[in-house]
């Protein structure tokens, strides 16, 4: 019973205990706001690398046509119907569509231009992306990006003023020609923000796109180049810078045109009910029911038959969890760090209650119950300490953008540039879990450090500890 | 026991024995060599009977104190306390001997300064029993202690820290506190060497009416003729030997 009472008593009497109290707070608090706000920096950037990627993205390599049960044998490259049948069955699926990609140069000034100076910047290498405008809206955030803001940048691009397309349902639309058109009307595309920008391109101008496809005529790895003209029709911002500067959407059938090629699709994207719980499950079952009929290859052979979007992004998303965790380590130094304060202060604390640790033996007390008293003093410390620290940093954490703005303000300089990042705000995401993990932590090495003057106390002679005066 | 040579301790009241060492020896080493401090004691203390332990300083009487209080363990031969070998007990049950068997009231006090008086007064019951336990007997001790020291005189300051008490007072509450469990060995070491002669007499009256009443056996460590004078028997102490034992008074 002692331990408990003498215990509380001594930390209440003691002022000095608190200061390992105030370190572990300071610790324990900031522990919990910087990884909320590395997590929601995760998070946050989760979100802007996914850009305008599928959940799922199945890419067969269309290595033969498929038969099917009742005998008939589907073209592959051209019917993709049975396919989606398939995937739309699936009870996790939510939409499902297909999309052809190809990759070409981009030459405003014409496919000549591109050929005869290759290694000037007039030429960039671009993402064709053939779509089904409707699936796409479905399966991927398409629809988003052409909703987002469309504000001119000041200085680079200046000129452009390709905006976003007026219709959202139908955008590949030719726009009127001001005077009479001779020609054929050119085929539409919408171009990544970024790329409009960069080539200061504007509403309605023509483009030359080249590409190279593969001659299966001349059956010789010989590429066929294809050129031809497109009218700028909209632009699109998905919230990847990077898709945006060589993404080019334009229609499938266009695309497949354009192509001169039999293929019509090479991906089906996927969208399901609930991603996170969902992805492995669904990736699993769709996998192995495609290959039981023929569209892939068996599961985890040809493993880029069938990714999730984290997939496409999984080095940068492992090194923001890896600065996550980098950071964790950093931070548990300054908890160390309250542990050698409750340290300092305990041995102190013994050294001067070696007369009340004889005490407490000459009336019965067992070593083992002076070392729960000295541990117990270290216990209340990092309880305390770490609660309030935790509360304090949750506390923080929801409302870190306010505290950054007015510190902001009141200082006269910005800590956090909100132009560096895609976000214009300080994201944070408090883990209640992770919280767990970091009081617990910090209780656990308190008492670590605690146990060492702890454990002299008990080992203290009690005749030389009534001694000292 | 039945040698009664002034060397030999001899034969107190007849009670039964409470506290008895024998053999007692206790060296520490010096450099590299070892300091013998008690060479050989044996005494018994029974119930009930008030024994004074006398001597010049260095004589070896706070060592042996310390070793019949069972805080310091003899180099060699036993001390045996309620029946029990102490030294061959687990340090728990050591420790419960301590707290239920012995009471102890030191020259300097000794109370815990972050403590109440009242506090310092119930303390070995709260460390003898467990939480619960004591919270269901906690109004059964603090009222206990409060009778005490309101008997001591000491009832309005129950709340008030030793800091802020006299020598006189402090020295009651330490009384207080070694009786709270009702020992039957009480073990003072120079009780009033730290008090005036006043207060010294006053807080003596306190410990020995409180010690004939209970039946308590008492152990005094004194360096005053007149405080040895009130014991049945008297013990000298001379270079960690018992050198004279009477149980009347000396001559001055």
């Amino acid at each position: 019973m002692f331990r408990t009472f003498l215990s509380l008593r001594y930390l209440k009497a003691r002022k000095t205990n608190w200061i390992g109290m105030a370190g572990i707070l300071v610790a324990v608090g900031a522990l919990v706001l910087i990884l909320s706000i590395m997590a929601g920096f995760l998070e946050e950037s989760r979100r802007t690398l996914r850009g305008n990627l599928a959940d799922l993205v199945i890419q067969p390599s269309f290595q033969s046509s498929v038969l099917q049960e009742n005998g008939d044998w589907i073209p592959m490259q051209t019917d993709v119907e049975r396919m989606l049948e398939i995937i739309r069955e699936d009870p996790g699926v939510e939409a499902a569509t297909p999309q052809l990609q190809w990759y070409g140069i981009f030459a405003p000034d014409g496919g000549e231009s591109a050929l005869e100076k290759p290694m000037q910047d007039a030429i960039q290498l671009i993402e064709l992306v053939g779509i089904d405008v409707e699936g796409e809206g479905e399966a991927t955030d398409f629809r988003e990006s052409l909703e987002a803001e469309f504000g001119k940048k000041p200085g680079l691009g200046k000129h452009c003023n390709v905006g976003r397309p007026a219709d959202l349902d139908d955008p590949f639309v030719n726009l009127k020609p001001r005077s009479p058109r001779r020609s054929r009307p050119k085929v539409p595309i919408l171009v990544g923000e970024q790329l409009a920008y960069l080539w200061g391109l504007r509403r309605g101008q023509e483009v030359s796109l080249v590409t190279a496809t593969y001659d299966e005529a001349s059956s010789k790895l010989n590429e066929t180049a294809a050129n031809a003209r497109f009218q700028v029709v909209g632009s699109f911002r998905s919230k990847d810078n990077e898709t945006d500067s060589r993404r080019i959407y334009m229609d499938r059938r266009a695309l497949a045109d354009f192509l001169q090629r039999d293929r019509l699709w090479s991906a089906v994207l996927v969208k399901l009910n609930d991603y996170e719980r969902d992805k492995e499950d669904v990736r699993a079952r769709l996998w192995s029911k495609l290959h039981a009929e023929g569209f892939l290859s068996a599961p985890g052979i040809r493993i880029n038959e069938f990714r999730t979007w984290e997939d496409f992004r999984a080095t940068l998303l492992a090194a923001i969890q890896n600065e996550k965790a980098l950071m964790g380590i950093m931070l548990s130094l300054v908890l160390v760090v309250a542990g050698f304060t409750v340290f300092a202060l305990l041995s102190m604390m013994v050294t001067e209650k070696r007369r009340d640790i004889g005490i407490l033996c000459a009336l019965g007390a067992t070593p083992r119950g002076v070392l729960a008293l000295f541990l117990m003093i270290g216990l209340w410390e990092a309880v305390i300490g770490s609660a309030f620290g935790a509360l304090i940093g949750v506390a923080g954490a929801y409302n870190i953008d306010a505290i950054e703005r007015k510190l902001s303000s009141t200082f006269g300089f910005q800590i956090f540039n909100r132009d560096i990042y895609l976000f214009d705000y300080i994201p944070a995401e408090v883990s209640f879990s992770g919280v767990a993990w970091i009081v617990g932590g910090a209780v656990f090495s308190t008492l670590l450090f605690a146990a060492i003057p702890a454990w002299r106390a008990s080992r203290l002679d009690p005749v030389e500890a009534l001694r000292h005066e | 026991m039945s040698d009664p040579g002034p060397i030999q301790p001899s034969p107190g009241p007849s009670g039964e024995v409470v506290l008895s060492c024998a053999g007692v020896r206790r060296s520490f080493p010096v450099g590299d060599r070892r300091l013998e401090i008690l060479h050989g004691i044996g005494l018994e203390l029974r119930a009930g009977e008030r024994l004074a332990l006398m001597g010049t300083s260095g004589a070896g009487k706070t060592t042996l104190l310390n070793i019949l209080g069972l805080l310091d363990r003899p180099t060699e031969g036993s001390v045996t306390v309620a029946g029990e070998d102490a030294w061959r007990l687990s340090p728990k049950r050591r420790a419960n001997l301590r707290n239920e068997q012995i009471g102890f009231v030191f020259q300097f006090y000794h109370l815990l300064p972050e403590l109440s008086a009242l506090e310092n007064a119930v303390l070995p019951a709260m460390i003898k029993l467990s939480r619960s336990a004591y919270r269901s007997n906690r109004k059964e001790f603090v009222d206990r202690a409060t009778t005490m020291l309101t008997r001591f005189g000491l009832a309005d300051r129950l709340r008030h820290r030793p800091s802020q008490l006299s020598g006189g007072e402090q020295q009651r509450i330490a009384i207080a506190r070694a009786l709270l469990l009702d020992p039957p060995i009480l073990i003072a070491d120079e009780p009033t060497g730290n008090l005036d002669r006043g207060t010294g007499e006053k807080v003596l009256e306190i410990l020995l009416d409180e010690q004939s009443d209970r039946g308590v056996a008492l152990l005094l460590v004194t360096h005053d003729e007149r405080l040895a004078k009130r014991c049945e028997r008297v013990l000298y102490m001379e270079d960690g030997l018992i050198q004279a034992d009477s149980s009347a008074p000396i001559p001055t």
